[in-house]
């Protein structure tokens, strides 16, 4: 559906991957109870590296995603982010936590706090910002996610595009080097997709590492470097979008390009 | 031809009517809520004559035939012939309905506690003041002890002493900040500090400055209190609506906080903690309210050294706070689990620590969808206070009955418990009131996602 409406917005944006890592994950294992729900996870993802993953539902893909900062716990295996290795200290967990900003399906605005407070709780908290400067900080955010006019407004207030793209200022507040999107568009109507789409492909744009877990093919083609493919808890196959969508290699690859582009 | 096949639909949309009559306005409610058909009608009726002819006998026992002066109970019933109320020894008991036996010359340190406690909290509906939290907890934390120390009079122990200091020190510093704020210097710290010429120094030695302001308030205090000179009036006294009202002030404002610890605790992942807090909130829910109260009276002193030698007044309070935790801790928790397991996620993946996520984003949330639940919990704990007559002590349910047996006021029960009944339905209605309030205007009052 949206392959369509972004294809004929542009073409590829230019890539800007350094050889430095960001993020490394070494043979990650995951069970939920007896579900072994991610198996022997390898991914290396440097920095300005945009990637999307995609897969059907139940694949493991959003719980990839989560394991990076810890809102699960992986059992086996090493995951290492900005150097610092996910252990059980806090202290860790903490300082992966400031350097990792998530976008998540359902946004997770804090509906008691205006929009400009939802974006300045985090630097005022957790980074000791001055108020003063966290509020500037906020605003050139909510410009940038063009939603300046909203900030002293209530989270219901809005609609489901703009919460979201609130939610991604939010994030973007603590000056992340990488961000994280759990199916950022999944909840939204088709309407508030594409101005959702549109502040991710700017943020792209600005050179930021990106892991997108999506079902926007068109967003995929246009914004990836690699497309990730994973179906029961694997990683089945990883490529560039071009080769991705013109020549998988798997056959459940296909079978579920085929399904997904079929309408 | 062609252009009209080719120009396109314009979408305009149909313009918005008033809705048809009878539906809005007075003559719509009417039709929607009491004459929404036949039956809807007869019950409109019939319940309508009840209520009247309920409010006219009211009217008539409560005010038409009552008498409102009187010598005795005698004398009124020779007048009524028992067709009215006896006001006349209801007005003669109210001092005793308010203060207990609490004497009559000293009563004005009850009055002056109450008014202490008003001016105390009165910064908080003030728009400007800001450090409102801290408000909160230093009344909470010390007020009780200066109220202590001035209801009890005589000589007060060391430790009582320095809350008081402590107390009045806090006191002085909420008014001044509130002094400060409309003065236009935004808060007590910073008046100190511009007044003081510490304004653009260190943070270190602006500490000092309030340490040292703090001091010499305490000071200031302590010398105060020295020239206290209050007759003593043990707690055997102490009665009445103050009673009530001191066992249940302190019970529902130390509920809140034990009861967000507990639920805390028992929702904790740390086993030890877990156990011990599920394990005190079920024993305590599990047992009368009756039951502790008389544990605590009649049980606790076996258990303690015989030095200690706790009041019963003491022991009471403790027994309703543990009771009144107990109920709190599971409206918490009930709070705390219709929160969307979304929050708690978005806050930790901010960066959040667990106590930032839970004073910034979870209790928030979870206490304004509790105030209902909450508030309702406080009118019953007030209401259930009046078991302490039970054993022995005087509060105004006591003082109630005691005033029908009263030589010249014997048989007079009716009138004390109505009086009672009408003290209490004002508390609590607004109670009740302000907590519909609280609903509205907390948070911003709109609707959660």
């Amino acid at each position: 559906m949206s392959l369509e409406t972004l294809d004929s917005n542009g073409s590829h944006i230019a890539s800007a991957i350094s050889d430095e890592v960001v993020i490394e994950l070494n043979q990650v294992n995951k069970w939920f109870g007896e579900f072994h729900v991610l198996k022997d996870i390898d991914l290396t993802v440097y920095k300005g590296e945009r990637i999307v993953i995609c897969g059907p539902s139940g694949s493991g893909k959003s719980t990839l995603i989560r394991c990076i900062n810890r809102l699960e716990e992986h059992q086996q295996g090493d995951i290492v982010v900005n150097g610092v290795t996910m252990d059980t200290n806090l202290k860790n967990i903490d300082a992966i936590r400031r350097e990792v900003g998530m976008v998540f399906q359902s946004f997770n605005l804090f509906p008691h706090l205006t929009v400009l407070e939802n974006c300045t709780l985090a630097p005022i908290w957790v980074k000791n910002m001055p108020k003063a400067e966290a509020e500037q900080v906020a605003m050139t955010l909510l410009e940038r996610v063009k939603i300046p006019e909203q900030a002293l407004k209530y989270p219901g207030q809005l609609s489901g595009g703009q919460q979201q793209r609130v939610a991604i200022a939010r994030s973007l507040a603590m000056n992340p080097n990488v961000m994280l999107f759990d199916e950022p568009t999944s909840a939204l109507d088709p309407e508030m997709i594409s101005e959702v789409l549109d502040v991710m492909v700017g943020l792209a744009e600005s050179g930021m590492t990106m892991l997108v877990v999506t079902h926007e093919m068109g967003f995929a083609k246009r914004v990836a470097d690699r497309v990730i493919f994973m179906d029961q808890g694997e990683i089945v196959e990883q490529n560039t979008p071009g080769e991705f969508f013109t020549n998988p290699k798997s056959d459940r690859t296909k079978l579920f390009l085929s399904q997904i582009l079929a309408h | 031809m062609a252009e009209t096949m080719h120009e396109d639909t314009v979408f305009r949309p149909k313009p918005s009517l008033p809705p048809p009559p009878n539906t809005v306005g007075v003559v719509g409610w009417l039709r929607k809520n009491l004459f929404g058909g036949p039956f809807d009608s007869i019950l409109t009726i019939v319940g309508g004559s009840l209520i009247a002819y309920f409010a006219y006998t009211l009217y008539l026992y409560g005010i038409a035939n009552a008498v409102w002066s009187a010598g005795s109970y005698r004398e009124c019933l020779d007048i009524t012939r028992g067709n009215g109320a006896c006001w006349a020894g209801v007005s003669v008991w109210m001092n005793n309905y308010f203060y207990g036996r609490y004497p009559d010359v000293e009563q004005w340190r009850v009055n002056l506690a109450g008014v202490i406690l008003a001016v105390w909290l009165a910064p908080f509906w003030f728009p400007k003041v800001k450090a409102k939290i801290a408000t909160g907890i230093s009344a909470v934390l010390t007020y009780p002890f200066l109220a202590a120390a001035m209801l009890l009079g005589g000589e007060v122990g060391w430790f009582l002493q320095i809350m008081v200091g402590i107390a009045l020190t806090a006191f002085a510093a909420v008014w001044l900040n509130v002094a400060a704020s409309y003065a236009g210097y935004g808060s007590l710290r910073a008046a100190l500090m511009r007044l003081s010429g510490f304004e653009n120094k260190d943070e270190r030695l602006q500490k000092y400055v309030l340490i040292g302001a703090f001091v010499v308030g305490f000071v200031l205090a302590l010398l105060f209190q020295a020239t206290w000179d209050l007759a003593p009036v043990p707690t055997v006294n102490w009665g009445g609506l103050f009673l009530t009202l001191v066992i249940s002030g302190i019970a529902i404002s130390s509920a809140l906080p034990t009861g967000v610890i507990l639920a805390l605790g028992r929702r904790s992942k740390m086993p030890v903690i877990r156990v011990f807090c599920t394990a005190f909130i079920e024993l305590f829910r599990s047992v009368p309210l009756i039951t502790i109260l008389f544990m605590a009276v009649t049980m606790m002193p076996l258990f303690l050294p015989v030095e200690v030698n706790l009041d019963k007044l003491v022991l009471v309070i403790i027994a309703v706070c543990i009771f009144a935790a107990a109920y709190m801790a599971e409206i918490v928790r009930g709070g705390l689990q219709a929160i969307n397991k979304g929050q708690y996620e978005a806050a930790q993946a901010m960066g959040l620590n667990y106590w930032k996520m839970m004073t910034l984003i979870i209790m928030p949330q979870a206490l304004k969808l509790m105030i209902p639940n909450i508030v309702g919990n406080f009118i019953g704990l007030l209401k259930d206070t009046t078991l302490v007559s039970i054993i022995g002590l005087y509060d105004i349910l006591l003082m109630a009955k005691a005033s029908g047996q009263d030589t010249k006021w014997l048989g007079m029960h009716t009138e004390p418990f109505l009086f009672t009944a009408a003290v209490f339905f004002v508390i609590c209605f607004c109670m009740s009131k302000y907590s519909q309030h609280l609903e509205r205007t907390i948070g911003g009052g709109y609707g959660r996602r």
